[in-house]
């Protein structure tokens, strides 16, 4: 099993390796599903069209749950994540390359943040500050 | 809206706040290995403590947990949250109807901040208590004036116990552009497409310049016929004499950084943040402003040595940047 | 006919709205009550005004303000471009027109929904291809859209070559935010700033902090000038211009010259303080105040060496050392300027110069004989000297 960074492995300006992630209609619908999101805008491209924008949008549920995904995949399984901050942006939608990148923001005692930032072709869809406690 | 109409609209919407959004929602099933297994599969989770119980043993957490961001999906409504609502259901809801109705009909979710006290276990069942949190003054945003609204969720389980919250903030505005008013309530079609860098417009003066980038790949410098001054940004006149016949040599790409920024904020369409901009000499003597790519923000300096790269857009769009000189 | 504008004309009026996020109304709505109000403080009538003066960039028309207010026949009308560049350029050419008598009583303006309406550095681009959009064409694809982008590229090499840091920056923030603390018409009115404050806001473009940046108010500000003989005649102590003028450099663009051999100097400040003090046979130690433009903290530091009060490089010892507050050697924008009063485009920190002359500033020194006002930075810009009568 993966090792779990250490507090004192951290230092504040550390980058996390990036993710580009392409976004697909499943990717999108699955997601908002998963969260138990049935809005229509996240699984319908006429109910987004409705609302002007191209096609179905990705639910914040499911940013925030990829993020924490690419966080926790860094730090390892024994890191817990005890606050997640947002700013939401732009829309995330199928077709767009989901470019995540993240870096340590502080670290205090045990516990780190890590800045997560998510930019698509939009522009920023997400930035999301996760707090770490490591072991 | 005149004053008086407006003291009457925040004393009505500033009525809800510290009110429950309605009552005590509890998760249709308890935390459950199926849901976040299907949770695992659309977020690419292959985290050991989600998905496998000998693996979990060997975590600090001893058993299945369920990820920490799907705290809200435990009391998500499901099925029914596809039929929308006509009449409001609930006091947010009420609170939303009174903005709309009087114009504020954008709605922007803006924030979220979520605490979990801890990861929760099978077998939980979740229950969530939302409230109307507070209401901001008007504030001047770059969508429209409108009222940010927070409301905040605390999660407890069956037995009471505190398992963490949730603050969502929402903005309500008035759309600044009529379009977007229109959209929101649904009468125009997408419109909306995928944003682009701002194109140079292609004049007399300039475009030959953009051409050439795109046909020859090189950074042209405009060059006197008469008496071989070289000039940039191109004009249709030597200022030295007088002379309006030009060509163009090709820029080494050689340069050196004269001075830069690092742009955060404003965040434009069709740009990726940050932008390292610099204004850069080029080996010629000429001087121009680009982009310096393949450098972190931090490694730029005054006098760094730098080369053109021609960077294609998606759109096919060509543009001169820069980018750290070879050893 | 005068052949120099030292002496020749004053300014008899000053008018202004409430600086807002919101105004509600119509820019229109603001010009015309800021001219009616430095019109009533003149003490004359809508009709024995002759000309008026503004901004390219302001939408509300002469004949449109003229008619609104009440303003009759008119001999002389005039825009001034260059955004907050305009500025001085307005008090110069209704001083011009006065002077040589193509109109008697001036009122210059500038209103904007700058906050609510359309608001600066939102990037250009258009349809119609001028020499205007061309020239933003080799900046705009590059990402290099707003003004704090531009003046960043600037600051970061005069900062460079200077050894300045961001605490230099700061004093300007910090002493003009405690300006505005006594100013009720601020934005930033009751809202002081510490060192900690400014160094915690965010960066924009480095090395500029939103502190580092103008606010973007609603308002409109309104000047009225006349003869010194007419404005005696009128009901306020009269700002006489002892020394106005417009200046562009050799190789100035509008925002951008960046193809000048030492971008850490401000040539055409250099070449306004070099005419306005010998117009008004002055010279900086004869000035008690200034507003110097300030849409960016750099900005001011740049101004104080263009204009004499320190040499080249030294102007973060001269803004450490207390100097542009109210005790200071060189008390100012005593309102609160563009920083922290309103972004009116510079307008506003005309009308607080003719305050100082009068006396009736929110921090007003001891004694004010003289004050210099600039207009925008990195633009074709100017500078007005107003003088005790």
């Amino acid at each position: 099993m993966q090792k779990t960074k250490k507090i004192d492995e951290l230092e504040v300006g550390q980058e996390l390796p990036p993710l580009d992630l392409p976004i697909t209609a499943t990717l999108v619908a699955g997601g908002a599903l998963a969260s138990r999101d049935y809005t229509p805008v996240h699984h319908d491209r006429d109910a987004a069209n409705a609302q002007g924008l191209p096609d179905m949008f990705m639910n914040i549920l499911t940013t925030q749950g990829l993020c924490s995904r690419y966080v926790t995949d860094w730090a390892g399984p024994d890191a817990i994540v005890t606050r997640v901050r947002t700013k939401l942006g732009g829309p995330n939608m199928p077709g767009d390359l989901l470019k995540i990148r993240g870096k340590v923001v502080s670290t205090e005692g045990k516990d780190a943040d890590v800045e997560v930032s998510g930019n698509n072709a939009w522009g920023n869809h997400v930035t999301a500050t996760f707090t770490l406690r490591l072991p | 809206m005149s004053d008086e109409k407006k003291k009457a609209l925040e004393a009505q919407i500033r009525a809800f706040v510290g009110k429950p959004v309605g009552p005590v929602v509890v998760g249709r099933d308890p935390v459950n290995e199926p849901m976040i297994r299907q949770w695992c599969d659309a977020m690419g989770e292959t985290h050991p403590a989600y998905l496998d119980a000998d693996a979990a043993k060997k975590t600090v957490h001893g058993e299945i947990v369920a990820p920490p961001t799907m705290l809200q999906a435990w009391v998500m409504e499901g099925w029914a949250m596809h039929e929308g609502y006509d009449e409001p259901k609930n006091e947010q809801h009420r609170l939303h109807k009174v903005l709309a109705d009087n114009g504020y009909t954008g709605v922007l979710g803006t924030n979220t901040e979520e605490n979990y006290t801890r990861y929760l276990r099978l077998g939980e069942t979740v229950k969530a208590l939302t409230v109307i949190d507070s209401i901001s003054e008007e504030k001047a945003t770059g969508v429209g004036i409108g009222y940010f609204i927070t409301t905040k969720t605390t999660f407890e389980n069956q037995d009471g116990e505190d398992l963490g919250s949730m603050s969502f903030r929402v903005l309500r505005f008035k759309p600044a552009n009529a379009q977007a008013a229109a959209s929101k309530e649904g009468e125009s079609k997408a419109t909306a497409q995928k944003p682009s860098r701002i194109k140079p417009p292609m004049g007399h003066d300039n475009g030959w310049w953009w051409e050439k980038v795109a046909s020859d790949g090189v950074i042209p410098i405009q060059r006197c016929t008469s008496c071989q001054k070289l000039r940039h940004p191109p004009r249709p006149m030597c200022d030295a004499c007088g002379s309006q016949g030009f060509d163009a040599i090709a820029a080494s790409g050689r340069a050196t950084v004269h001075t830069f920024t690092v742009i955060h904020y404003p965040q434009f369409p069709g740009y990726e943040y940050p932008i390292v901009s610099i204004i850069v000499d080029l080996e010629e003597g000429e001087r121009m402003a680009s982009t310096l790519v393949d450098c972190k923000p931090e490694d730029v300096s005054i006098g760094m040595a730098v080369e053109a790269v021609i960077h294609e857009d998606e759109d096919g769009f060509k543009i001169p940047f820069f980018r750290p000189a070879a050893r | 006919m005068p052949t120099t504008l030292h002496n020749e004309a004053a300014v008899a009026g000053i008018g202004q709205t409430a600086y807002t996020k919101n105004s509600g109304v119509s820019e229109l709505q603001l010009a015309t009550e800021a001219v009616r109000k430095a019109i009533d403080d003149a003490g004359i009538q809508p009709s024995e005004v002759d000309g008026l003066v503004t901004y390219t960039m302001d939408s509300s028309d002469e004949v449109e303000v003229a008619r609104t207010v009440g303003i009759g026949d008119m001999t002389f009308w005039s825009q001034v471009n260059y955004g907050g560049g305009a500025a001085v350029g307005l008090v110069a050419h209704a001083a011009m027109a006065v002077a040589t008598g193509a109109a008697k009583n001036v009122v210059v303006y500038r209103a904007l929904n700058g906050r609510s309406g359309q608001r600066m550095g939102q990037g250009v681009s258009g349809q119609i291809i001028s020499s205007d959009l061309i020239h933003w064409s080799w900046y705009m694809p590059f990402g290099l859209l707003t003004p704090a982008s531009w003046i960043a590229l600037q600051a970061r090499l005069y900062m460079h070559k200077y050894g300045a840091t961001s605490e230099h920056l700061a004093h300007v923030a910090i002493t003009q935010r405690m300006h505005a603390q006594k100013n009720p018409n601020a934005a930033m009115y009751g809202k002081p700033m510490t060192m900690d404050d400014y160094m915690k806001s965010r960066m924009i473009c480095e090395p500029l902090r939103l502190f580092d940046c103008c606010q973007e108010d609603d308002g409109g500000c309104a000047l009225l000038i006349t003869t010194p003989e007419r404005a005696r005649d009128m009901k306020q102590t009269p700002a006489v211009i002892r020394g106005v003028t417009q200046a562009s450099f050799e190789g100035q663009e509008q925002m951008t010259s960046f193809y000048r051999d030492d971008l850490a100097w401000l040539p055409e400040m250099e070449l306004a303080a070099k005419r306005v003090y010998e117009m008004s046979g002055l010279g900086p130690k004869d000035m008690d105040a200034a507003c110097l433009y300030d849409a960016f903290t750099p900005e001011v530091l740049m101004q104080l060496e263009a204009f004499g009060f320190c040499g080249r490089g030294e102007a973060k010892d001269f803004v450490t050392s207390e100097s542009l507050t109210l005790g200071g050697a060189l008390p100012n924008n005593t309102h609160g300027g563009l920083l922290s009063e309103a972004y009116l485009h510079g307008v506003n920190n005309l009308a607080e110069g003719v305050r100082l002359v009068r006396g009736e500033s929110c921090n007003q020194p001891d004694k004010v004989d003289h004050v210099l006002v600039t207009s925008g930075v990195g633009v074709p810009t100017g500078a007005v000297i107003f003088g005790k009568d």
